[in-house]
């Protein structure tokens, strides 16, 4: 067959990023989220405690998620059972090193 | 924000206007694990294709406008990466890429600096594991104001986000 009609055929393959969103970043692994109704005190030291690059901590009544230092290793997410899920987000580019840290306040609206 | 801050501001987005559909880049690696640099390399696969964007990587220091710096900053690659940040012409841009490069993975002792920053002023953070190439291509619309920060409106928060 002729190569080039194998390539009409398949049409443009080259992402539209950032005109359009692209769903080749769908199931890879990025930071996690948290139900902070459904975290504890204990959780949270226990998920601190799981995770390897020390992005997480907790401090006081919140826990405490460095982006920069998450790896996404989704071992959190083993520790924290329904508490735990992937985020799925991966635009988190930002000019202030503190930007990248969250809050999530623990055993929020009980 | 004070006056001089607002001014710095207000200098830094004239001047990374300049790079808006135009900008090449310099890549150094400092003792990542190369998994970066994989990513890095696939922008310019037929798929991410970031000359679409007017950006281009080039081997000449003197020839770039963005530093992207990845790895944990080996204090042996101080010289060279210092060399490099001043072979670039002003304005230029630091960009640092990756868990490593932020502070995730080494803290610091006598081989590592652990962070990028520790070394050079760093203007955009894109964090990752590696980071994918759309992380990557987000970040550096980022640095040349071509997209805004998105992490600032993120909770991380499922049950805020249940609720709206």
């Amino acid at each position: 067959m002729l190569w080039f009609l194998r390539g009409l055929r398949k049409g443009v393959v080259t992402s539209h990023y950032p005109a359009r969103p692209d769903p080749s970043t769908d199931g890879l692994p990025s930071p996690p989220a948290f139900r902070s109704d459904l975290l504890t005190a204990e959780l949270a030291d226990r998920l601190a405690a799981a995770c390897p690059s020390g992005a997480l901590r907790r401090d006081g009544a919140d826990l405490v998620l460095d982006l920069g230092a998450c790896t996404g290793c989704g071992r959190c997410n083993e520790v924290g059972g329904r508490a735990v899920a992937p985020s799925g987000a991966f635009e988190l580019a930002a000019r202030d090193r503190t930007t990248l840290l969250k809050r999530i306040p623990i055993g929020a609206g009980r | 924000m004070s006056e001089e801050q607002r001014v710095a501001a207000e200098l830094r987005k004239r001047a990374f206007a300049l790079f808006r559909r135009s900008l090449h880049i310099r890549t150094v690696d400092t003792g990542s694990c190369a998994v970066c640099e994989s990513e890095i390399r696939l922008l310019s696969s037929p798929y991410y294709d970031l000359h679409r964007l007017g950006f281009f990587f080039t081997p000449a220091p003197r020839h770039a406008d963005l530093l992207l710096v990845s790895g944990p900053a080996v204090r042996a690659f101080d010289p060279a990466l210092l060399k490099t940040l001043e072979a670039i012409p002003d304005p230029r841009i630091v960009v640092a890429v990756g868990a490593c490069a932020l502070g995730g993975v080494f803290g610091e002792d006598e081989l590592v600096h652990g962070s990028v920053d520790a070394v050079v002023p760093v203007d955009v953070y894109v964090p990752g594991c590696p980071p994918s190439p759309l992380a990557l291509l987000h970040g550096l619309l980022v640095a040349v104001g071509r997209l805004e920060e998105k992490v600032h409106a993120l909770r991380f928060d499922l049950r805020e986000e249940a609720k709206a």
